[in-house]
């Protein structure tokens, strides 16, 4: 039985990865696109979409059937309870760069007001904290994730001096009220990306250690 | 049911160490069994659970070359010192096994049988133990027509509970169960478990079980047993979703051996 429930445990982190690469892929690749204005990329980015929510579902479904067959104890009922709350995560975040992407097409090749450095600075940050909470899940090694707090302080920061920025744009100049407005929504959708990397870090931590802790 | 007045507090094990011969069946075992509560030993065969609860009511007495050393504090008392009589030990610490053993009779003599050893004789007197008991057993509402009836008759499960009645009729302190629910199908378990619930708010109930789901499900503290030794004793809770010991989780999880 349990080498059974290990093969399914390998396939559902397995499924984790994948999604995860998605997941974040659609929301970096989505910051890309708003900074050369690629509307092809955007578009083509909008159509994951539906790829992101298969995974979401195959891997409820498989966690489900795991519960069912195995009544799994112990770190294996933390590492499928962990990935029911992950995979919720990560749907959000691919989300976001779906939304980002959105926004990117209505733009129809509008310049920027400036050029954009610290969106695509803050999403570098948040992939980075993507990838080390999914290291972690799948190591067991916290060492990469001790410093969450830290990185999410920082993307809440730019995001707040993004804010001021582009009221100063928007009074300077009232052409640019939309596009700042959207730069604003944006540095808020990569704002909570981070977050939901910080709650995957918190969820990852308890499957580890069985302890709880809050990254704020 | 009914609520008895709380006896005393919990029962306390100290450094007890049973042996079959040169077998060192249980190992320096201490731990505190809760008042009122459910108490799980969990453990692969032949670990000394089933022979740790047999302690709890001198059971093994019975058995030739058993010996045991430390103590078992209940209500003050040490229940293996020499001058506890384990007759009437085992009427304040009953015992439900593994498979029904329900007397060839009918099922009103099955519950009246302990008081009657007892010398209650009087039918009203006997006939409100019966009710009771069958009650508190959660048989009444099957059995409550048909008291004259051969218990042989019952169900498995209903003959289990019957079991459970026959061992509340002597007005026990504590119930022991070696799994209780090892012979039984999935809707009988499922009401043996309900009723030990619903036990506990008048019993302290020790059970000995292979079905870790029921342990998590029906204990307030659980206790795994390996080779003799309790290698971890503590909330239900703790045990089954974060053990502190790796033997424990290795074998909950079932990565044993």
């Amino acid at each position: 039985m349990p080498e059974k429930l290990d093969d399914d445990m390998q396939k559902l982190m397995s499924d984790i990865t994948e999604m995860a690469n998605l997941s974040k892929g659609m929301l970096v690749d989505s910051v890309r696109a708003l900074k050369d204005l690629d509307g092809d990329l955007a578009n083509e980015i909008i159509s994951r979409k539906d790829r992101l929510y298969e995974y979401d579902d195959r891997i409820e479904e498989r966690a489900l059937k795991m519960l069912t067959l195995y009544s799994p104890m112990a770190s294996d009922l933390r590492r499928i309870a962990t990935v029911f709350k992950m995979i919720t995560y990560l749907t959000r975040i691919g989300r976001y760069g779906y939304d980002i992407s959105k926004i990117t097409t209505h733009l129809k090749g509008q310049p920027h007001v400036k050029r954009l450095i610290d969106i695509p600075r803050m999403a570098g940050i948040v992939a980075g904290m993507i990838d080390d909470v999914i290291h972690a899940f799948h190591t067991g090694d916290l060492n990469r994730i001790s410093d969450l707090t830290e990185r999410d302080n920082i993307v809440d920061e730019t995001r707040y001096s993004i804010f001021r920025e582009c009221l100063t744009y928007m009074m300077e100049d009232p052409s640019t009220i939309t596009r700042c407005t959207n730069y604003i929504m944006i540095a808020r959708y990569l704002e909570r990306c981070g977050d939901h990397a910080c709650k995957i870090g918190e969820k990852v931590h308890y499957m580890i250690t069985g302890e709880r802790i809050e990254i704020t | 049911m009914p609520g008895k007045e709380p006896k005393e507090a919990s029962i306390d094990l100290k450094g007890v160490n049973i042996f079959y011969g040169s077998n060192h069946a249980v190992k320096d075992v201490s731990m505190r069994i809760k008042h009122r509560k459910v108490t799980a030993f969990i453990g692969p065969s032949g670990c000394g659970k089933s022979t740790l609860l047999r302690a709890l009511n001198r059971m093994n007495d019975e058995i030739d070359g058993c010996k045991m050393t430390g103590s078992i504090f209940m209500n003050g008392v040490d229940i293996l010192g020499r001058k506890v009589d384990p007759v009437s030990l085992r009427t304040k610490v009953g015992m439900v096994f593994q498979k029904p053993n329900p007397f060839p009779k009918s099922i009103y003599d099955n519950v009246a049988y302990g008081p009657r050893i007892h010398g209650i004789r009087k039918k009203s007197a006997l006939d409100c133990i019966v009710e009771k008991s069958l009650r508190d057993a959660a048989l009444w509402e099957e059995v409550g027509d048909r008291l004259g009836e051969s218990a042989i008759g019952l169900s498995g499960g209903q003959q289990q509970r019957l079991c459970i009645a026959r061992a509340l009729a002597v007005d026990p302190e504590m119930i022991l169960m070696d799994e209780p629910c090892s012979a039984l199908d999935p809707i009988a378990t499922s009401k043996i478990e309900d009723l030990i619930f619903e036990l506990k708010k008048s019993y302290t109930v020790v059970i000995v079980t292979h079905n870790m789901q029921q342990a998590a499900r029906v204990s307030d503290d659980t206790g795994f047993m390996y080779l003799g030794e309790l290698i971890e004793f503590g909330p239900t809770k703790q045990i089954f979703q974060r053990p502190k010991q790796k033997l424990t989780e290795n074998y909950i999880t079932g990565r044993f051996g």
